[in-house]
Formats: C-alpha cells, sequence, structure tokens
C-alpha cells in the first residue's frame, strides 16, 4: 500500500526527525517497498494464535537506589550536551507543537 | 608462526608454560593492527598503551601464580557498541561521536575480571543496522581478502579484526544476523547464543528483544571460552534467563547426531557457489557420522518480514533516547521540537532514519493491529515450527547468507535487497535459539559459511558439532 507523501511528512513529525523534500520522497519509495514485502504477514492466519511474549522473568527486581562510583557520575555528567554545575541545561519545554 | 596468529588455546598454552608472555603476544596483535588498520578500518580505536600495561600486569599476575581466569593476558577486540568504562563509544553513529561510556557492559565487566586484555573498539554499521558495515558514519570495513568487498555486518570491523588476526577474539552483537553473516564473509567463526543466555546490560540497544551479544572465534574451543567468560544472569538484565550455565561438552564424532536440512531453505535465491560448498560440507558431517535427512521449516520468507517488522518498531523506541537533552548531540532550536528534529536528522543516518520512520508507521494508531500485532502471533508460528523442527533433528543446517561478499555499494541503493542478506539468519532471532556460522570453503576465492542451529541453551552441543568438523574437513 502507497504512502501519500503527506503521510511521510506527519510520521517524519511523529518521530522528531526533520526531512527535507527530496528525503520525503525517497522514503515515499523506500517505505513502499519494504511495506510491499511485509504485506505478506498478512496473508498467514493467525486465528486463536496468541502473540509472542519475551521470555522474560515475571517478578521485577527491586528498584533500589544504589551508588554510583565517582568516575560513573563524572561521566554521565560530562555527557551532558549542556550543564550548569551538575544540572543539566534544556531548551525550555512550554512551546507550542510543531502545527499546532 | 606469528603471535597473534595463535588461537586462545594455543595462548594459553603457551602462556601457562613460560614460552611467550601476554606483552609480546599483545604487542603482535598491535603491530598488525598498525600495518593493516588504515586499508581496512577494522578498528575506530586502539587502546595501544592500555593494551600494554594490562598484559604487563596480567605477565606479573602470572609469575605471581595467582591468574584470574582462562582470558588472562589474552587480547581481545569490542564492537563500539559495548561499553567500556571511560571510553568513547559511538556505536557507529555521528549522534554519539563524542560520548563516553559512563559504566561497563556486563560482558566488558566479566571479561576485564578474567583479565582479558582490550585492545579497541572495531567499526560496525550505525547502531547495528546493516548487513555490510557500509553504514557506519566512520566509513567502511573493508574485506581482508578484496578491499573493493564488504566484511558484511554489522558487526564487521570485529569480523576483519580476527579474520586478520589483528586479535585473538572478538565480540559483536546480533539482532537479526550481525555476528553469523560478517563471520561467514570473512571466514571466521561467529556464534549468536540462545537469547537471555548474554545479559545486554552495557550493550547500546537496538531491537531488545532480539539483541544478544556474542563471540567472533578462530575455533569452536576458542568460542567456547569466550562465551563461557560472557554468560550468565544477571540482576541488571530481567532477559536474561535462570539456566543451568554454559560448559562445553566435546564429543569424538558426529555418531547419533542428526542434521535437518530444511527444504523451504535450499530454494532459489542462493549463490551457485555456496550451495556447493555448503553441500561439501554436509557430505563431510555425514562422512563423520552425522544422520542428514530433509526438514519442513515453514515461514522463512515470513520469519524475514516479522524480523522487518519487529525490529524497526523496537529501534523507533528505543532511539527516542536521542533526542538531544541528556547525552550526544544537540542542535539546539526553538521550539524544543526543532531541537528534537534537526539533532535526529543531523545525527543518524539515513539507514537508521529509515527504519525509525518504519517502525513509526508500524506502531501508529490504525496500523499497530495489522503490522505489530500479527507479526508477533507470527513470530509465535515461527517458534513452534522451530520447535517442531528440533524435536526431529537436533541440528538445522544451511548456508550462512545466500551470497559471498559482494561489492561495496552494490546494495545500498535498495534497502530491500540488503535486508535479503539475513534471510537464512533472521528466524533464529525470532525463535532465540542458538546459532553458529563456520567457515566451510570459498566460492571463487571468497569464504562460505555454514549456519547451524540448535535447540535453546544447547550451545555445547552446537559447538561440539562443529569443533568434530573442524577437526574432520
Amino acid at each position: 500500500m502507497a504512502l501519500s507523501s503527506e503521510e511521510v511528512r506527519q510520521l517524519a513529525d511523529l518521530a522528531r526527525l526533520e526531512l527535507d523534500e527530496n528525503e520525503v520522497t525517497a522514503a515515499e519509495k523506500d517505505l513502499d517497498k519494504i511495506l510491499g514485502f511485509v504485506d505478506r504477514l498478512k496473508k498467514v492466519e493467525t486465528q486463536g494464535v496468541e502473540p509472542a511474549s519475551m521470555p522474560a522473568r515475571t517478578e521485577w527486581r527491586q528498584d533500589i537506589a544504589q551508588p554510583v562510583d565517582e568516575l560513573a557520575r563524572e561521566t554521565i555528567l560530562a555527557n551532558f550536551p549542556a550543564r550548569s554545575g551538575d544540572l543539566l541545561k534544556a531548551p525550555g519545554v512550554f512551546e507550542k507543537p510543531k502545527g499546532k | 608462526m606469528q603471535l597473534n596468529e595463535l588461537t586462545i588455546a594455543e595462548a594459553r598454552k603457551k602462556l601457562d608454560a613460560g614460552e611467550i608472555s601476554a606483552k609480546d603476544l599483545t604487542q603482535a596483535c598491535l603491530d598488525q593492527i598498525r600495518s593493516l588498520n588504515g586499508a581496512l578500518n577494522a578498528f575506530l580505536e586502539v587502546y595501544t598503551d592500555e593494551a600494554l600495561a594490562a598484559a604487563k600486569k596480567s605477565d606479573a599476575r602470572r609469575a605471581d601464580g595467582n591468574i584470574l581466569g582462562p582470558l588472562d593476558g589474552i587480547p581481545l577486540a569490542l564492537k563500539d557498541n559495548l561499553m567500556d568504562q571511560g571510553k568513547r563509544i559511538t556505536a557507529g553513529s555521528k549522534i554519539l561521536a563524542n560520548h563516553i561510556a559512563a559504566y561497563d557492559a556486563t560482558a566488558v565487566r566479566k571479561l576485564k575480571e578474567q583479565g582479558a586484555v582490550i585492545l579497541g573498539r572495531t567499526n560496525m554499521d550505525e547502531f547495528a543496522m546493516g548487513s555490510s558495515t557500509e553504514h557506519s558514519a566512520y566509513g567502511p570495513t573493508r574485506h581482508p581478502r578484496d578491499s573493493e568487498r564488504v566484511p558484511g555486518g554489522s558487526s564487521g570491523g570485529s569480523a576483519v579484526a580476527l579474520a586478520t588476526n589483528m586479535c585473538l577474539g572478538a565480540f559483536g552483537s546480533d539482532t537479526g544476523g550481525s555476528i553469523r553473516q560478517p563471520a561467514a564473509f570473512c571466514g571466521v567463526l561467529g556464534l549468536k547464543p540462545t537469547y537471555g543466555r548474554v545479559s545486554r546490560s552495557g550493550l547500546i540497544a537496538m531491537a531488545s528483544s532480539l539483541d544478544q551479544i556474542g563471540p567472533f572465534a578462530k575455533t569452536a574451543e576458542d568460542a567456547a571460552s569466550l562465551l563461557s567468560a560472557i554468560q550468565g544472569n544477571d540482576p541488571a538484565d530481567q532477559t536474561t534467563a535462570q539456566q543451568e550455565p554454559f560448559v562445553p561438552a566435546w564429543t569424538e564424532n558426529l555418531t547419533g547426531v542428526k542434521i535437518g536440512l530444511p527444504r523451504q531453505a535450499w530454494g532459489e535465491g542462493m549463490q551457485e557457489g555456496v550451495r556447493s560448498a555448503v553441500q561439501t560440507a554436509v557430505q563431510v558431517m555425514e562422512k563423520l557420522g552425522a544422520q542428514i535427512s530433509e526438514v519442513d521449516l515453514p515461514y522463512v520468507d515470513e520469519a524475514l518480514a516479522v524480523y522487518y517488522v519487529l525490529m524497526p518498531c523496537e529501534v523507533s523506541a528505543n532511539l527516542a533516547r536521542f533526542d538531544g537533552m541528556r547525552y550526544g548531540l544537540r542542535l539546539e532550536n526553538l521550539p524544543i521540537f526543532e531541537t528534537y528534529a534537526k539533532t535526529r536528522a543531523t545525527g543518524f543516518g539515513p539507514e537508521v532514519r529509515r527504519r525509525i520512520m518504519l517502525g513509526t508507521y508500524a506502531l501508529s494508531r490504525g496500523y499497530y493491529e495489522a503490522y505489530y500485532v500479527q507479526a508477533k502471533k507470527v513470530q509465535t508460528l515461527i517458534r513452534r515450527a522451530y520447535d517442531n523442527a528440533l524435536q526431529k533433528v537436533d541440528l538445522l543446517l544451511t548456508p550462512t547468507a545466500p551470497t559471498t561478499a559482494f561489492k561495496i555499494g552494490e546494495k545500498t541503493a535498495d534497502p530491500l535487497t540488503m535486508y535479503l542478506e539475513d534471510i537464512f539468519t533472521v528466524g533464529v532471532n525470532v525463535a532465540g535459539l542458538p546459532a553458529v556460522s563456520v567457515p566451510c570453503g570459498t566460492a571463487e576465492a571468497l569464504p562460505v559459511g555454514m549456519h547451524l542451529t540448535g535447540r535453546a541453551f544447547c550451545e555445547a552441543e552446537l559447538l561440539a558439532a562443529v569443533r568434530v568438523y573442524e577437526q574432520g574437513s
């Protein structure tokens, strides 16, 4: 099934990716091809079949705060794109979302 | 023979006998890296001084008679998505160009605790997305036998590092074939353990329900040593299994071992040279005592389709964390939406963006049931199909990849042709089973890999069969 360029632009917005016009056209073409391939799944009879679940343990570990070593702490802080002392500096979040 | 050409088992014997030192062993690897890496781009960074220092410490421990484990003093390479505290880690992406690992991945910590020498980090497709290592932001890795060709991917750097004796063993990660396919292309052994065998803590996530860390090795015995070192239950990864630990169990021959050739996998679309090399390997296995039969393994094409739905869905969720806020690249612009969108568009390469878009689509309202839920249901059918087949036989055998190493640029224009490279390997990730790619000759001078799949948590049987084949072929 073919995606329109409008749908591709909307997807890019949802995925927080800035695409130019060439990239939108390329994405339309690529996604069509891949979706054309995966569409064969729709033909598989799955009535009464349970979706596969992760083979994870069912009990959760306790969420206990643990001290980290100083190197880990310093590295986490150093990895901040912008900081103010030991605080993470971020742009204001109370902005209007795009297109609203 | 140069020291860097030794297997881990041979090196260990010589170290124990005092014939060689870990320092000389490490130096031999570093010399090999210096002479070849400029042409091959297997390592993105080499820790020369630290590796030599670690090797000297290992020598001192050995002199004192208290080595830390079987890998003490053995020089190894790590894929650039395995966290090594204090070292740069990029996952092959520009978005993490300056990122430093804050802690050790559980697997890396275990290697260090055993005294292994870490030589450096190896090149990979960006966030492990690709089958050629061409999608690295740091340039492609080249095939050791033909610089016009790819080494496979996504763990191409680790495969090339081992194939060219830059290290004695290497680690990669495998989500749809990223250890096994480059192993096949480069002529080394590559093992994807059972899902849950090895902790994923500290592995940069691609598709968490499919990702697994595993070794590249020169022999089955070396692969067993490397798997033994990193395996085990981990409180930091809820999906690690509470199972009996892997212990190698070697056998003398393949008598009584039933090997199934899945009918559906041996059809069209396979390079003729690959087919004949793997058929020859099948005959060798038969001579060594294996019972060969055809088996039914439905849903081969569907497994690839399931993979290309589930994987992008998990990718789009896992990579949402790269938004320019807490770490990695930030291109600040207001409103904040523009910061996210610009950072991600600039920091991610085309293949990563493509998969994020695909996953976002498959998870969006109105399509979630048709794509994600349906793929999870077909995953159940695929698991059953493997279970059924593995009740009749002990191991399943196919080629690892439909082709040998292809030319650089040959498959980048059409993503779907690149995806088809994974046709024989993804099923195992979808089913969560262990599998190994074993070198089995060449086609037009390029290595071919044979792919063996075993039952869940039966890596010992798998590697035992490989060892018999290695010694009998």
